[in-house]
């Protein structure tokens, strides 16, 4: 998924078209077309959940080898009456949309399958493995937004020096591999410095590393939107009456011009979750931590694909809520896009 | 009572304990932690390991970990010593027949599983029936209780276990943990969930399987009813510990980093370039322990190309600069290895030592007579056109231990000398154990746990091959392997199984396919306060007797 | 993971600042960003120039030695020489990023031209298809195909190219629907002009620029991506001196040996930096149109 396209607002949910067309008609008329705004915005939901269980199950599908096999493990001693127990338990024997029908109904229920290594439910590998993401995700956003405003704020509105240091440092960002990063960090000041902990998942002081690592490139990203944001903020009418009045520098970005360059950030919150589940997945491997990233790439390493199916799933879901809730919310927040 | 090794092999095993400890005895104490003081109650440890078991059911499992990790929660009905001597637990007696086809042994008592059933005579029918049990599809403990077919409930508490054909090896095999007990009551409500341990895994042991969580910690806490230990621990009644912490930490930066800075008061698997961090350490203190059982060996795929020709196997095994690639990886901490079995396993033959070494002229010469002529643009051997390669699949990372994928750098930059292409796809554990187990690799490699020298019976013998769950990974059926295995296992009279056992070991290595590379040794560090802790035969740490200092 | 987004509000100058200095119209920064490209491309074609000797030959009697003279970036525990190892590394590397996003830019071609002309219904579901795709991270996406299809050079490349597919579908999917809408199709098929020759020579060639633009940018991302997937020990096989290989492998001794994590990762830093630069700067001379 492109940066771009979070930005302009571009092809996910909703077509463009829907948040400001202009209306000239009377109030049942509005809330007829607002339903049916709502309406198709839901239908569009469970297109792409439904889009991305079909997935799940195309993928489940397409492990090569015997799916009876693959559950079974390593063992090659399976009596044929224990392998065709196992068939009929699962279904295997059954037409291919029969078991579409199964999968889909079991995923209803918000049954995700069980782990082929583990032989445990997915969704309770899940739960167990979402707080230390969750904490991990927690500190990376407070990180970025902290220094996406530091930037946004030091480098908006200055003409060459101010749009050098952007545009280096947005590049640098956007070509540093995560990963990487992380490694210099535990270096220099776990290891050399030994001023952070090298291990796992233990209080505040562990997050600061794996989080700072995870927060740098959605800071880059999150710090350039921002900036524009507040270069055109910066250009009107009533903040440049206030500098006429001799507000000083930064009080003039941060009191009169950033609440209104935050809200294009809004619009970047289903990518930014997107972000942060990719990222999770470098970090926690980097840093040793548990989560939901680790348990995506041990089940990759060991092809357990209802687990990753159901990581899959877990991610579409939040994004199309997160999404759908900011699309609904957008014109709440921002007044002119309000229909009259 | 029959002990299965008397006085002479005694002599000779202790004779090797006795050499490898003193060798061993720089580090700052050698095989147990220096208990001053009394022990103290109460308190937890956390023990951070670098591999999780993928099950927990200690009937199928074939992980080390495994075996360890679950020592603390199921006990077995006999305890071994270093040196192969059979001490009483759960059983207060045995007897054999003079065939070895059959042992009776008399349980005790007092003994009660965690969910309150009795142990007897028939949980143990029941365990060992699950072993075998063709649904359980074990992958190790069903090889270690040999050629079973079944035991008999003479009374409550006498369980006679019969087998097909003469088995020296059961006594060593029924103290391991793989061979332990799970409550009857767990055998048959809990069965499919026996792999996720936690409350399915109740055994009878000094801790109890409290909580397990996927990718961070299992926890254990104290069990006060037990009063059953074997006579080889230091203490009979329950653990001093109120509670214990596994926590699994791959990333040995991290697990050393633990430790260091008391996230951690035990870690085991301790690299060898952080040993001396670890020994230079004021609150810190280094157990060391070499493994018994089958060296960290490279086997070579015998039935098929290029490796069913001897030459090219020969070649191989003495084209590998052995000596120089483990000194180099392992920063002096390990040793090179001569036979397919460490030193401190019984048995072991000490004159192949420097018997085979490096010469990567000899294996020129026989690459040259086996046709391998030909040199293609990378330098690497042809013969009618096609390359000399051959392929040694890898785990994925996180589960290859010990800094193997850097040694199998090595290994290959070596074998490239010499025109041999080694090739290391990364396969994930269900196609890794398909290719490897049906034979479509040519070289694999392990390290395998065992203190009796049986484990070459399952490394060699022709009956122990993959297809029927067995671990012999050379897939050559030699009848004097097969012979002499068998006679070892049908003998306990020490002189006979020595000598068979010797010739064992001597002839794998003549035939090349296997080349044995570095003594595997178990590095603990811990911290001073830490007391109690022991290896048992198997180097695994144990927790019934360790306390941890409050001052 | 981020995208090295272009904002074609910005005027033409490089990193470097201000439009002080160029050299026949061409900023100083992008000058220098080309001649490391050079040199780049040079060491993935002929490495043997750059840097002597073997990268997988081991010397253990100069394990693990940090950097110094002949040994400019240290050695690590096979004493194997870092500086010709990331030299030679240059080549795997980069395939990774070309293989990837030649892959993406195909099945993007493919797909979008499929949407643009095949009709409403296949515009339809295959626009869903790619919603779907855009909803989960790019990783998390490539992580879904690798266990498919396992690991490997190949694998890796085939699974960073399907999950930024998408966005290159959408740029020829527009120019199809704007040659579709034009007058062209109904004229063409009126004169009886086959369905394949619309293709060929009004729509791709149309297409090709902002599609090869977005490539020189997005190839960044892709070796990102790439390398990466390469690091979690997915990608090539050792003894492979790709830089995310090494810099996994360099995990275990960098609590001592802290030059086996640095070099191979400015190498990937700076391949995508002078990659990007030089990209954007074409994309800004020769686009006739904004990127869409």
């Amino acid at each position: 998924m492109t940066f771009g396209d979070a930005v302009t607002g571009n092809g996910t949910l909703a077509p463009a078209q829907d948040r400001l067309a202009p209306t000239s008609a009377g109030p049942r008329t509005r809330t007829a077309r607002v339903l049916r705004a709502v309406g198709r915005r839901l239908l569009a939901v469970a297109g792409v959940l439904l889009g991305a269980a079909t997935l799940a199950f195309g993928a489940l599908q397409l492990i090569p080898g015997d799916p009876v096999s693959v559950l079974l493990g390593p063992s090659t001693q399976a009596s044929p009456r224990v392998r065709a127990e196992i068939t009929h338990d699962y279904g295997f024997d059954q037409p291919l949309l029969v078991q579409y029908g199964h999968f889909m109904g079991r995923l209803a229920r918000g049954d995700l399958g069980i782990s082929y290594q583990l032989q445990r439910p997915v969704s309770d590998l899940i739960a167990e493995q979402v707080r230390p993401t969750v904490e991990l995700a927690a500190a990376a956003i407070v990180l970025a937004i902290v220094l996406a405003i530091v930037f946004a704020v030091a480098t908006a509105g200055r003409r060459s020096l101010g749009r050098t240091l952007a545009i280096g440092w947005e590049l640098l960002a956007a070509s540093t591999p995560s990963y990487w990063v992380g490694l210099l960090l535990l270096t220099a000041l776990s290891f050399q410095a030994h001023i952070f902990p090298v291990s796992g998942d233990d209080g505040l002081r562990a997050l600061v590393l794996p989080g700072l690592t995870l927060a740098l490139p959605l800071a880059g990203v999150l710090g350039q939107v921002l900036r524009e944001g507040l270069d055109a903020a910066l250009a009107q009418p009533h903040v440049v009456s206030a500098q006429a009045r001799g507000t000083g520098v930064v009080a003039l970005r941060l009191r009169h011009a950033l609440r209104h360059a935050t809200l294009p950030l809004v619009t970047l919150a289903g990518w930014l979750i997107g972000a942060l589940l990719g990222g999770a997945v470098v970090v926690e491997t980097v840093f040793g931590r548990p989560g939901i990233g680790a348990l995506a790439l041990s089940a990759v390493s060991s092809r357990d694909m209802p687990v990753v199916t159901g990581v899959v799933l877990l991610s579409a879901t939040v994004f199309v809520t997160i999404s759908t809730v900011v699309d609904l919310l957008y014109p709440v927040l921002d007044p002119r896009l309000r229909k009259v | 009572m029959r002990r299965s090794l008397p006085v002479r092999a005694t002599i000779l095993s202790a004779a090797a304990a006795l050499a490898v400890l003193a060798a061993s005895c720089s580090s700052s104490s050698g095989g147990a932690t220096v208990s001053d003081g009394k022990p103290e109650s109460g308190g937890s440890v956390t023990y951070a390991v670098d591999t999780e078991p993928t099950s927990w059911n200690i009937h199928v499992s074939p992980q080390d970990i495994t075996g360890e990790i679950t020592r603390n929660v199921f006990d077995s009905l006999v305890s071994v010593d270093e040196k192969g001597g059979v001490h009483p637990w759960l059983a207060t007696s045995w007897k054999s027949t003079a065939d070895l086809k059959s042992y009776t042994f008399t349980l005790r008592r007092d003994v009660t599983f965690t969910d309150g059933t009795p142990f007897d005579a028939a949980a143990v029918k029941a365990n060992f029936d699950h072993i075998v049990s063709k649904s359980t599809k074990s992958l190790l403990a069903v090889n270690l209780i040999g050629p079973y077919t079944g035991t008999d409930v003479i009374d409550r508490y006498t369980a006679k276990v019969n087998f097909s054909k003469p088995f020296a090896p059961f006594l060593q095999a029924a103290s391991t943990s793989y061979l332990g007990f799970y409550s009857p009551k767990a055998l048959t409500d809990k069965a499919d969930q026996l792999a996720g341990g936690g409350s399915a895994a109740v055994g009878t042991g000094p801790f109890v399987f409290t909580s397990y969580t996927k990718g961070q910690q299992a926890v254990f806490t104290r069990n006060p009813a037990y009063k059953w230990a074997p006579d080889t621990a230091a203490h009979a009644g329950p653990a001093y510990l109120d509670r214990l912490t596994v926590r699994f930490l791959p990333e040995s930066s991290v697990r050393v980093g633990a430790l260091t800075s008391n996230q951690v008061q035990v870690s085991r698997a301790i690299p060898a370039g952080q040993v001396s961090t670890v020994k230079s350490s004021g609150a810190l203190q280094l157990l060391r322990r070499d493994q018994p059982g089958g060296s960290y060996n490279l086997y070579l795929n015998a039935s098929k190309a290029p490796f069913n020709d001897q030459r090219v196997r020969r070649a191989v095994q003495r084209g590998i600069d052995i000596a120089t690639d483990v000194r180099t990886v392992y920063r002096n901490t390990y040793e090179r290895a001569w036979s397919p079995i460490s030193p401190t396993t019984v048995g072991y033959d000490a004159s192949l030592k420097g018997s085979w070494p490096y010469d990567p002229a000899l294996a020129g010469r026989l690459l040259d007579e086996a046709g391998w002529t030909g040199r293609d643009a990378q330098g690497y051997r042809t013969k009618d056109g096609k390359r000399l390669t051959v392929e040694w699949p890898l785990l994925p990372a996180q589960y290859v231990r010990d800094n193997r994928i850097v040694l199998g750098e090595a290994i290959q930059a070596d074998l490239k000398k010499i025109g041999v292409e080694v090739s290391r796809p990364t396969l994930d554990n269900g196609t890794y154990v398909e290719r490897a187990y049906g034979g479509k690799v040519d070289i694999l490699d392990n390290a395998f746990a065992r203190l009796d020298p049986d484990v070459l019976w399952a490394l060699f013998s022709s009956a122990s091959a993959p297809a029927a769950g067995g671990q012999n990974a050379t897939f050559l059926a030699d009848d004097q392997l097969d012979q002499w295995t068998e006679q070892g296992r049908a003998t306990a009279d020490p002189a006979t199984r020595i000598s068979v056992y010797g010739k064992v070991q001597q002839r794998a290595i003549s035939l090349a396919t296997v080349v044995p590379i570095y003594v595997p040794s178990s590095a603990v560090g811990a911290a001073k306060k830490v007391q109690g802790l022991t290896f048992d035969a198997s180097t695994w740490i144990t927790f019934h007797d360790a306390w941890i200092t409050n001052s | 993971m981020t995208m090295a987004a272009s904002t074609t509000a910005e005027p033409m100058t490089g990193p470097l600042g201000s439009p002080l200095r160029r050299l026949a119209g061409v900023p100083a920064g992008v000058l220098l960003a080309g001649a490391v490209l050079t040199l780049i491309v040079l060491a993935a074609a002929l490495p043997g120039l750059l840097a002597g000797g073997s990268p997988t030959a081991i010397h253990p009697a100069d394990a693990l030695r940090g950097p110094g003279a002949g040994r400019w970036f240290g050695t690590d525990e096979l004493g194997r020489d870092q500086f010709t190892r990331v030299v030679h590394g240059t080549r795997p590397s980069l395939l990774l990023g070309i293989g990837s996003t030649f892959v993406a830019i195909v099945g993007g071609a493919a797909l979008g031209l499929l949407a643009g002309l095949g009709g409403r219904a296949a515009d339809e579901l295959l626009m869903r298809v790619a919603d779907v795709a855009l909803a989960l991270p790019a990783l998390l996406l490539a992580l879904l195909v690798i266990t498919v299809t396992g690991t490997g050079t190949v694998n890796v490349m085939a699974a960073v190219g399907l999950a930024f597919v998408p966005g290159y579908a959408r740029v020829v999917r527009a120019e199809a629907l704007i040659v579709r809408r034009s007058g062209y199709a109904e004229a063409g098929v009126t004169l009886g002009l086959p369905r394949a020759a619309l293709v060929w020579r009004h729509i791709m060639p149309n297409a090709l620029a902002p599609l090869l633009t977005l490539a020189t940018v997005g190839f960044g991302t892709s070796l990102i991506s790439a390398s990466t997937l390469s690091f979690l020990g997915l990608g090539p096989r050792p003894p492979s001196p790709e830089w995310g290989a090494m810099l996994s492998q360099s995990r275990t001794e960098l609590s001592t040996a802290w030059w086996m994590g640095l070099f191979p990762g400015v190498a990937v830093t700076l391949t995508v930096i002078v990659v990007t630069t030089v990209g954007r700067y074409l994309q800004r001379r020769f686009t006739r149109r904004g990127t869409p």
